[in-house]
């Protein structure tokens, strides 16, 4: 309580205003300053979270040459794709199909 | 030393027993505040890429 004293020479009606005007002025800078000088946030708020980055030495050697790597997607998931001209591209995720005119053998007619 | 008479009025209107009560509730309520904004700072770290 040692610095309790302050109340003696400083009215509280000024003090404690000004203390909380000087918390919420000097926190609210801090943030603005964080988010500023940041991307993830205004990416956040764009709707870019189906993009995907990694870096190229953990990835598997198959996909080095690859520019984005998604860990398993779901089936139909949608991500959005930087095409090198800096325009995006959106693609949606699906199992691989083998098509019937692909593999080598002729379908089985269905009887009608 | 009358600066430490509890009973003495100083300009503010205040005395040392209510000065340091003032004080108290200040620093409880700034305890109250660190509290929260550490859960939500930890929270933040958790879920965002904040602090990578």
């Amino acid at each position: 309580m040692n610095n309790a004293k302050m109340w003696l020479v400083v009215k509280p009606t000024v003090g404690i205003p000004l203390f909380l005007t000087g918390v919420a002025v000097s926190s609210f800078a801090v943030h603005v300053a964080v988010l500023g000088k940041t991307n993830w946030y205004s990416n956040y708020l764009v709707g870019t979270l189906g993009t995907y980055t990694a870096s190229a030495d953990v990835l598997p050697a198959e996909t080095q040459n690859a520019s984005l790597t998604a860990p398993a997607p779901a089936e139909g998931q949608a991500v959005l794709v930087l095409l090198p001209d800096g325009t995006t591209a959106r693609a949606v995720l699906e199992s691989p199909v083998t098509l019937a005119a692909t593999d080598g053998r002729v379908p089985v007619p269905i009887d009608q | 030393m009358p600066d430490n008479d509890p009973d003495k009025v100083w300009p503010t209107g205040l005395t040392l027993r209510e000065a340091e009560e003032v004080h108290s509730y200040l620093i409880d309520g700034t305890r109250v505040f660190g509290a929260i904004a550490l859960l939500a700072h930890i929270l933040v770290a958790v879920t965002t890429p904040w602090l990578g």
